[in-house]
């Protein structure tokens, strides 16, 4: 019936992306020549490649570098949806295809422009297909770049610095202390990530990373990704240190850890707990503040809560026996959980405390 | 313990309700390095959420976060040794972008409409399994940049029609 019809035509033109035709698509690049450039049109077909390639297909070389090469007409075009697609298509084909630096130039110099909603993307774009012998040529502005005053622009300038540091890890060396000046932004991913490209400059290093963790510790950081990861820092070199000097507990850095532990953010607070109980050598007076919160997690409404006290305990259940012991009554209400992970976890928790008197129940 | 690493996530996707995939990304080379062996995880990870709202699940050696709306499903994977909740901020992020995007209307066929904007999405909130930005106000900010002053040319036989109508009904109000 025609009423039928329409509800069919309906949800056949839903979408352009059903039935798309790899040799057919790659055809259509050929509208990237026009001028002027159609924005609407060829972010279309950007969107369609990317998406076909999402999809798992596969582009040979050949194909790709055409794509490639057809992609940078689209720099004339100052449309920014259509160019901020051109970056994510640098990005997805830089590995296929050849002689990608052609666009080196154009990436630098929007990455270098005044529109900031270029200049983040681009950097990212740019240290994709920069190798080792590009990067001096670049590194000043990389410098500048890691301390611009727009938290999007530093952000990834940071988290590329990480990704170069893999293949330049000398030449992103020298970067510290621009990072040192980011991870005093009020921003808290620009903390968090120049905390994480630091770390990767200094881990070598023992001194390095004690004295950074020291300082850090006692000026409070804003970002709870960054207080994270802190936490995992402390807690490698605490491992580390010359146990022989005392009682772990006592060192500065268990005292941030435990202070963590009344932080106003749940991931801080779980993070801090974790790190506790996964600790050697802790003692009494550090371990029961960590249980507890493990133990209040356990009957929170929320999944992820659950799950993620269930998993820790079910983790120490060897080492911590008798602490978990006590959470037994929390573990059993866990048994019969809705979701299947939790109860699993628990069940085995359970098994491990060799509690069989709850099971029985 | 936990190597201390800014690389967190293995991966984030977007399924419609028959588990197949919209968009996925996997972030370690080591973990599903084929769209083989991925396909199958998320055959696998969406027989076993669909039918459930219970927002995390381990599934071959990865921590899953979930949340599903209408006829879709959105899930963020990291490994069974991480902070779930750092994975979960980044779930949500992820979802309330989209939602903010989509003002509100999460569904497939809007997101395919608005695919270009879901990509770049994507890409703001995880690099290379580094988490980018986790507040979703300042991810829409730096995507959602479509222009709704369509030129003339570009305005459709009905869009014009209707804004006509608009006018005139206007002009009678007055």
């Amino acid at each position: 019936s025609f009423r039928r019809d329409k509800d069919d035509e309906d949800e056949g033109t839903n979408t352009v992306y059903q039935n798309l035709e790899k040799t057919a698509v790659l055809q259509e690049t050929r509208t990237f020549n026009e001028t002027p450039v159609n924005p609407r049109k060829c972010t279309q077909i950007l969107t369609k490649i990317l998406y076909l390639i999402n999809q798992g297909e596969q582009l040979v070389p050949r194909e790709a570098t055409e794509c490639f090469f057809a992609m940078t007409k689209l720099f004339q075009s100052k449309d920014v949806v259509l160019r901020r697609m051109v970056y994510l298509g640098i990005k997805e084909l830089s590995s296929i295809a050849e002689d990608v630096i052609i666009v080196t130039s154009s990436l630098t110099k929007d990455m270098t422009g005044k529109e900031d909603l270029y200049r983040a993307a681009a950097i990212r774009a740019l240290c994709s297909i920069t190798d080792h012998t590009m990067l001096q040529a670049v590194e000043r502005y990389m410098k500048q770049c890691i301390v611009d005053k727009n938290p999007a622009v530093s952000c990834a300038a940071l988290v590329s610095s990480l990704r170069l540091a893999n293949t330049a890890g000398d030449v992103v060396k020298r970067w510290a202390n621009e990072a040192q000046e980011a991870l005093t932004s009020e921003n808290i991913m620009v903390q968090y990530h120049a905390l994480g490209l630091l770390y990767h400059i200094r881990k070598t290093d023992r001194l390095a990373v004690s004295k950074l963790v020291n300082r850090l510790t006692r000026q409070a950081l804003k970002s709870p990704y960054a207080v994270c990861m802190l936490i995992r820092i402390a807690c490698k070199v605490v491992e580390e240190e010359d146990h022989s000097k005392g009682e772990v507990s006592d060192s500065p850095m268990c005292a941030f850890i435990e202070a963590c532990l009344r932080h106003k953010s749940e991931m801080v607070i779980y993070e801090a707990a974790h790190a506790i109980v996964n600790m050697k050598n802790m003692n009494g007076r550090i371990l029961a503040p960590a249980f507890s919160i493990l133990q209040l997690f356990c009957s929170a409404p929320k999944h992820t809560l659950r799950f993620a006290a269930v998993r820790t305990l079910n983790k120490v259940a060897m080492t911590h026996p008798a602490a978990v012991t006590t959470c037994n009554l929390d573990l059993e209400g866990l048994i019969t959980d809705s979701n299947r992970s939790i109860a699993t976890l628990a069940i085995t928790t359970l098994l491990k405390t060799g509690a069989e008197s709850s099971v029985e129940r | 313990i936990m190597e201390p690493t800014l690389l967190l996530i293995k991966g984030m996707c977007i399924m419609d309700n028959d588990g197949n995939r919209i968009l996925a990304k996997y972030y370690d080379k080591n973990i599903l390095p084929t769209v083989k062996e991925q396909k199958t995880f998320e055959k696998n990870l969406f027989n076993k959420t669909h039918r459930s709202d219970n927002e995390i699940i381990m599934l071959d050696g990865l921590t899953c976060v979930y949340k599903s709306n209408v006829d879709l499903f959105f899930y963020v994977l990291g490994s069974t040794m991480e902070n779930e909740l750092i994975l979960l901020s980044v779930l949500n992020c992820l979802y309330d972008s989209i939602s903010l995007i989509l003002k509100k209307n999460v569904e497939k066929k809007a997101v395919l409409d608005n695919l270009e904007i879901v990509m770049l999405a994507f890409d703001e909130i995880c690099d290379g399994g580094i988490i980018l930005d986790a507040d979703p106000s300042s991810v829409v900010k730096r995507v959602d940049l479509r222009n709704d002053d369509l030129p003339l040319g570009d305005q459709t036989v009905a869009q014009v029609l209707q804004s006509a109508r608009e006018q005139f009904k206007w002009s009678i109000l007055k």
